[in-house]
């Protein structure tokens, strides 16, 4: 961003609600221009803003039922004639772009239902208060299995792509958002995860890779969903853990930065986004005292934009992404006027628990 | 705005315009009949997309389809439904996979933080078996050359060497990077993976007298250093007598503690020893009881206690951490 005093933050020491929920509401009626290079994945676009718009206490400015249509047409259904053991997965398009009708015999030729997609719409539905018992889980859950590889990894979507802790993460969010595992086999999961656990005591995207704040989150999130870690652990008489807890949460608190603000590794700038993907696996643990929330307060404030928002550094332009976990820092950080966030789900508790 | 019109008409006919798609005919977006959330599209993304889904749909394989998919990519890399569908076409059209491989380079050149780049990178990779080794870790030496952490490009050198090889130089290359800068910890774990997974090697056994000699000296240069610190308890991963009864573990941090500044790695690490069993002598109370400061002037009951008490003094951040380390430390007999 070139043009940093106009995109100066506020001094301010307050988090300005109303410009943020101005913020999100922009958003919710006409995403950008420049997001259409995300258009592929607009379920997670759709899900940032909607879920924002929550956390900001502001869903009485959603359509709910519009939103749910919307969502739920992007849904991919077994046809009559599709053989249930295909190798396809029936989630959810992350997009119109490669959506298309049936042919005249009830069959898809282009199922491009995608793990993140998936778990995007769920949460959106929960949110809008949708019951997802009306949907087909079995079906979801049952075909989700073509996805998990050899090694308890998933893969995003039938046709081949990366697999990493991200889609390990979507996949136990979707089963526990179904509450059907039939979906995966957890132990082979499990053990995946702990092969990404590093040296260092965090997480990495895949068994090898350098220890990562938003893996780490991937990694924790995925155990407390899938109930092999407890909630909130750190506050028992016994650490003994699946995982290294004692040095996982060497590592995590070192991610706090002398300005405040959180990093994704060693090393590394301070960014808005950590906060979450660090303070939520602090927040699974029982360790959210353990940092200096006034500290992570004034880094996020810093990165509060004047007209709404929130920028990835202190001083830039804000953006949807940064924008979101900004919001959900704020609500681990208990700023009144926001709701509590389900850390381990990434939505409010309100929405998790169906309220 | 002027200017901008006069970019898009010097660089782009739009494709209802080209005689060479005069026969598609496009297949709008169907955007439902109430759509949220609703993205701004540009003219020129609509209709490439709209061309697109006509050809995806048709299952068209045919290298005006190929020039669309790099069209469709340069407007969204992410779209992993135009990546799959080139992936068809370059088998079809039996494309040489080298001039595939310049075209991901081109366009990693704009932004190469984007999955699908880097996974379409090793599917050609992976086509082109071992002789695509050396160009794979050139492409990723390139790009870390410019960005030292790059997760993507560190991730598919890991795969590279894991599945084509190329071993041999990979040690000297994270001592190259981390001479450059000692604090690159994507080169310490970069190390951490050599010295545990090369064939050549040996494994970690073999190589822990080395690897610790070399962090030390790290260490000592720099005890500021998370990322050095780190990778010396990791050469002792599952070996935690070791890492107590290993003097050059201990005498680093009597070292760093001793020097009285950038030291609260070094009292976190004695911490942990003494939590593990490490009994600490004289040299090491002497030192502790240096960094006592008039702040902490209540005497604690033993030196595992102190050092909790002078870490809430030097790292305030993680006060509270510390108060809790202290909790749980067994009581002094």
């Amino acid at each position: 961003m070139s043009s940093s005093e106009e995109a100066s933050s506020m001094e301010t020491t307050t988090i300005d609600k109303d410009l943020h929920v101005t913020f999100a509401q922009m958003m919710y009626h006409l995403l950008p221009n420049p997001y259409e290079s995300q258009e592929i994945n607009h379920l997670t676009l759709a899900y940032f803003v909607i879920s924002s718009l929550d956390i900001l206490n502001s869903l009485h400015l959603v359509e709910k039922e519009a939103v749910a249509n919307w969502v739920l047409s992007f849904q991919v259904q077994r046809g009559t004639t599709n053989d249930p053991n295909n190798g396809q997965f029936y989630g959810f398009h992350g997009s119109k772009t490669s959506q298309f009708p049936p042919d005249e015999n009830g069959v898809f030729h282009h199922n491009n239902s995608h793990l993140a997609s998936t778990y995007c719409a769920l949460a959106i539905l929960k949110i809008v208060g949708y019951d997802l018992s009306s949907l087909d889980s079995e079906s979801m859950s049952s075909s989700m299995k073509n996805l998990q590889q050899p090694d308890g990894s998933f893969m995003p979507i039938h046709i081949g792509g990366e697999t990493d802790l991200r889609f390990v993460y979507c996949a136990a969010a979707i089963c526990f958002m179904l509450d059907n595992w039939n979906g995966m086999d957890k132990e082979k999961v499990k053990d995946y995860i702990l092969n990404c656990q590093s040296y260092d005591g965090g997480f990495g995207l895949v068994p090898g890779a350098e220890s990562h704040g938003g893996a780490t989150y991937c990694a924790i999130a995925s155990l407390r969903l899938m109930g092999y870690v407890e909630d909130n652990v750190l506050s028992s008489c016994n650490l003994s853990s699946l995982i290294d807890l004692p040095l996982l949460l060497d590592w995590i608190l070192q991610r706090q930065g002398t300005d405040g603000g959180f990093q994704g590794r060693p090393n590394k700038s301070t960014d808005t986004c950590y906060a979450f993907w660090i303070g939520g696996v602090l927040r699974i643990l029982g360790g959210c005292n353990f940092v200096d929330n006034k500290a992570l307060r004034g880094f996020l404030l810093s990165c509060q934009y004047k007209y709404g928002g929130f920028s990835k550094f202190p001083g830039d332009f804000p953006d949807l992404y940064h924008s979101y976990y900004g919001f959900a820092a704020f609500s681990l950080l208990e700023e009144s006027g926001l709701k509590s966030l389900c850390s381990e789900l990434g939505i409010t508790n309100m929405a998790a628990n169906g309220v | 705005m002027a200017g901008k019109i006069e970019d898009e008409s010097n660089d782009r006919v739009p494709l209802r315009l080209r005689p060479e798609w005069s026969d598609v005919t496009p297949i709008p977006q169907n955007n439902g009949p109430n759509p949220v959330v609703p993205i701004n599209y540009s003219e020129e993304f609509s209709e490439v997309m709209d061309y697109f889904r006509a050809v995806y749909f048709a299952n068209e394989l045919s290298s005006r389809a190929l020039s669309l998919t790099a069209e469709a990519i340069s407007l969204n890399a992410g779209n992993y439904t135009v990546w799959h569908f080139r992936r068809s076409l370059l088998e079809s059209l039996k494309v040489d996979l080298h001039v595939e491989r310049e075209f991901v380079e081109r366009v990693a050149s704009g932004n190469s933080k984007n999955y699908q780049i880097w996974h379409h990178r090793r599917w050609v990779a992976e086509k082109l078996g071992l002789e695509a080794r050396n160009s794979e870790l050139e492409f990723t030496k390139k790009i870390l050359s410019i960005d030292a952490k790059h997760y993507h490009a560190w991730s598919h050198r890991q795969w590279v060497l894991q599945t084509l090889g190329g071993w041999e130089d990979e040690l000297n290359y994270c001592s190259e990077l981390l001479a450059e800068d000692i604090f690159n910890n994507s080169a310490w774990n970069q190390r951490y993976f050599v010295i545990t997974r090369s064939p050549f090697l040996g494994g970690i056994k073999a190589m822990r007298e080395s690897e610790v000699l070399y962090t030390i000296e790290a260490i000592i240069s720099y005890p500021e250093n998370e990322s050095s610190w780190r990778y010396l308890r990791g050469l002792y991963k599952d070996e935690a007598t070791l890492y107590v009864n290993d003097t050059q573990v201990s005498s680093v941090c009597l070292k760093i503690l001793r020097t009285k500044s950038n030291y609260l790695f070094a009292l976190s690490t004695l911490l942990d020893l003494i939590c593990l069993g490490y009994q600490p002598n004289e040299d090491f109370r002497d030192a502790i009881e240096a960094l006592r400061t008039s702040d902490n002037e209540e005497q604690d009951s033993d030196i595992a206690r102190t050092i909790c008490s002078i870490l809430e003094q030097v790292d305030p951040i993680r006060v509270n951490y510390w108060v809790w380390r202290k909790s749980r430390l067994p009581q002094a007999a």
